[in-house]
């Protein structure tokens, strides 16, 4: 049955280790916490980690209201893109939202974060939304108002 | 340069809410009884809070035990099942084994050291019924009475050497 091994009801953000045992997220997150030096599976004892848990997302799933105030997200599940999809040239961030600035190809690193950010490919269902912290969003908007100011700057000048 | 900065560590101990602790002890106590391991008699009825439990045994037939009766005693902390619960013998009769010091402390590495929250009041009292069955000689661990004078009264107080492996 589909029960967590760990809080022993229906799992509840449910997460499967790579030897197979289902548990809730937030129980094996915090049995990761308890002994972070001897990460084992609570079922089998294999050597487990955070990275190396899959997320399982059942049908028509809500979006979460947010257990994860509380405890990290969830890690997300990794999605590889199929190949030859079409644009080779386009083929910045599979990533969804994470900025970057560097200091060396300022400007260039700016146009390409621009259209990440802009150019959305995939349907919203494959976003987990977790994996954006706010604080990060905030930080990020905050970094793009400074880059978009210094480039504005540069041009007057 | 990626930004990345440090997410602060959520520091606060997340244990299971009381709801989810006492549902856990609710279900194991339900499973216990109906499916009680060989010579495990429990009382489904184990007082208000479920955090301390009594649990009859009695020695398999076969072994050097058979027949005799005893009693331990679990008691779950809030943070039970990610910490281990406290087990010991308790009552006027606590089994004579080379791993049960005659305060009621047993010496069983899932008890501390090799716990895990997948394990369960049944299998604890699997493992210790399979501990007394083992046995082929009853006497005392070598230490006991220097163990038993100086010892805490919490079992998992105290640094266990797990060494023993044939009983």
């Amino acid at each position: 049955m589909f029960e967590c091994n760990i809080c022993l009801d229906t799992a509840k953000d449910a997460v499967v280790s790579m030897c197979g045992h289902l548990f809730c997220w937030p129980c094996l997150h915090q049995w990761l916490e308890t002994r972070p030096m001897k990460q084992l599976c609570p079922v089998c004892k294999a050597a487990i980690s955070k990275d190396k848990v899959i997320p399982l997302y059942g049908r028509g799933s809500k979006q979460q209201e947010d257990p994860r105030n509380k405890v990290p997200p969830r890690p997300a599940g990794q999605r590889t893109e199929p190949e030859n999809t079409g644009f080779p040239g386009f083929g910045f961030g599979d990533g969804g939202f994470h900025m970057s600035f560097g200091i060396g190809a300022f400007p260039f690193g700016f146009i390409t974060s621009t259209f990440n950010g802009g150019h959305e490919q995939r349907p919203h269902i494959f976003q987990d939304r977790g994996v954006v912290n706010p604080e990060d969003e905030v930080l990020s908007k905050l970094f793009l108002y400074v880059a978009i100011t210094i480039f504005l700057w540069l041009l007057i000048a | 340069m990626a930004l990345k900065f440090n997410r602060n560590k959520h520091n606060s101990k997340i244990i299971l809410d009381g709801e989810r602790w006492e549902r856990r002890l609710q279900k194991e106590l339900m499973s216990l009884v109906r499916e009680p391991p060989p010579g495990v008699v429990v009382d489904s009825d184990q007082g208000e809070n479920l955090s301390l439990w009594t649990i009859n045994m009695t020695g398999a037939e076969g072994t050097l035990y058979e027949g005799e009766h005893f009693t331990l005693q679990f008691k779950f902390s809030p943070k039970y099942p990610f910490d281990s619960p406290e087990v010991t013998f308790i009552g006027p009769n606590i089994p004579v084994h080379p791993h049960v010091y005659s305060n009621g402390h047993i010496c069983l590495s899932i008890l501390t050291d090799d716990w895990s929250p997948a394990l369960s009041v049944q299998t604890v009292c699997l493992s210790i019924v399979s501990m007394l069955s083992s046995c082929k000689e009853k006497k005392r661990p070598p230490d006991n009475s220097f163990y038993v004078k100086t010892c805490n009264k919490n079992p998992k107080k105290t640094k266990w050497w797990y060494h023993d492996d044939t009983v």
